[in-house]
């Protein structure tokens, strides 16, 4: 059995980090170059770009892969240094609460935008 | 003997050590980390692992820049007005240093998945090349800034 907060959860975590950083990868370079065509980048141009539905989509996507790629590196942090279980859990807790609650405010921040 | 302890040191690297057979013969001990020359791939590796948890315990914040830049125009203009302030200028340069250096060196990385550049030469050249860029973007990033 899998020891609560341990480690042995190896190969699903390297395929979700190289994932979602292939993803990032891409989606970096093609945002500033679509960002770039937009300039000068005052308010309404900027808002325009988030304005279609595969950009807010896109850029969901992305911070999905930016929460889930700094909780999975962080959480290899942890199990390296932190090694009491109590505050182990403690910080897990933490981050995942600190990181749903910035998914679940990109929607409504990305939404929000007509 | 102090090259031989060295090396022992440097196998203790994280991205070998859950594959490693236990050693029979006592393998010696030591860690003055004033003695201790990490190779080229070691810093880089350690810069990755910094870099990214900088740019981990900034996403809030990056989230809550996109909630102000995105609000209304009075918020997009004091945003920007922070980013152009020395601190804010100062913090956004941490970004960029991390962003790339987390960005080059995860490539190399991703390279050596794909078995590419795994080899000695090529693996130090890169991490020379990640460390090397990483800081050149930076630094002219810095200058457009103040341009």
């Amino acid at each position: 059995m899998r020891r609560a907060g341990g480690a042995h959860r190896g190969l699903d975590m390297w395929l979700i980090q190289r994932a979602s950083a292939a993803y990032m990868a891409l989606f970096i370079p093609l945002f500033s170059a679509l960002a770039w065509r937009a300039t000068p980048l005052d308010y309404i141009a900027w808002r325009g770009l988030f304005a279609p539905l595969p950009m807010k989509l896109g850029m969901l996507l992305f911070v999905t892969c930016l929460l889930v790629h700094g909780w999975i590196g962080l959480r290899e942090i942890l199990i390296d240094y932190v090694h009491a279980l109590v505050l182990r859990l403690t910080s897990y807790f933490f981050f995942w609460t600190v990181y749903a609650a910035c998914l679940v405010w990109t929607v409504d921040i990305l939404w929000s935008v007509g | 003997m102090e090259k031989s302890s060295t090396e022992a040191v440097y196998t203790g690297h994280r991205h070998q050590a859950s594959s490693q057979i236990p050693v029979k013969s006592p393998r010696p001990f030591f860690l003055n980390l004033l003695a201790i020359r990490l190779p080229v791939g070691a810093v880089a590796s350690i810069l990755h692992r910094g870099s990214g948890a900088l740019l981990a315990l900034f996403t809030p914040a990056l989230v809550y820049g996109l909630m102000l830049s995105l609000r209304s125009a009075q918020d997009f203009q004091s945003l920007a007005e922070w980013v152009g302030s020395g601190f804010g200028k100062l913090v956004m340069l941490a970004c960029v240093w991390a962003l790339a250096h987390h960005f080059l060196a995860g490539l190399r990385h991703l390279g050596f998945d794909l078995g590419w550049g795994e080899d000695r030469r090529t693996s130090r050249m890169t991490a020379w090349l990640s460390m090397g860029l990483a800081v050149t973007i930076t630094g002219l990033v810095a200058l457009w800034s103040l341009a």
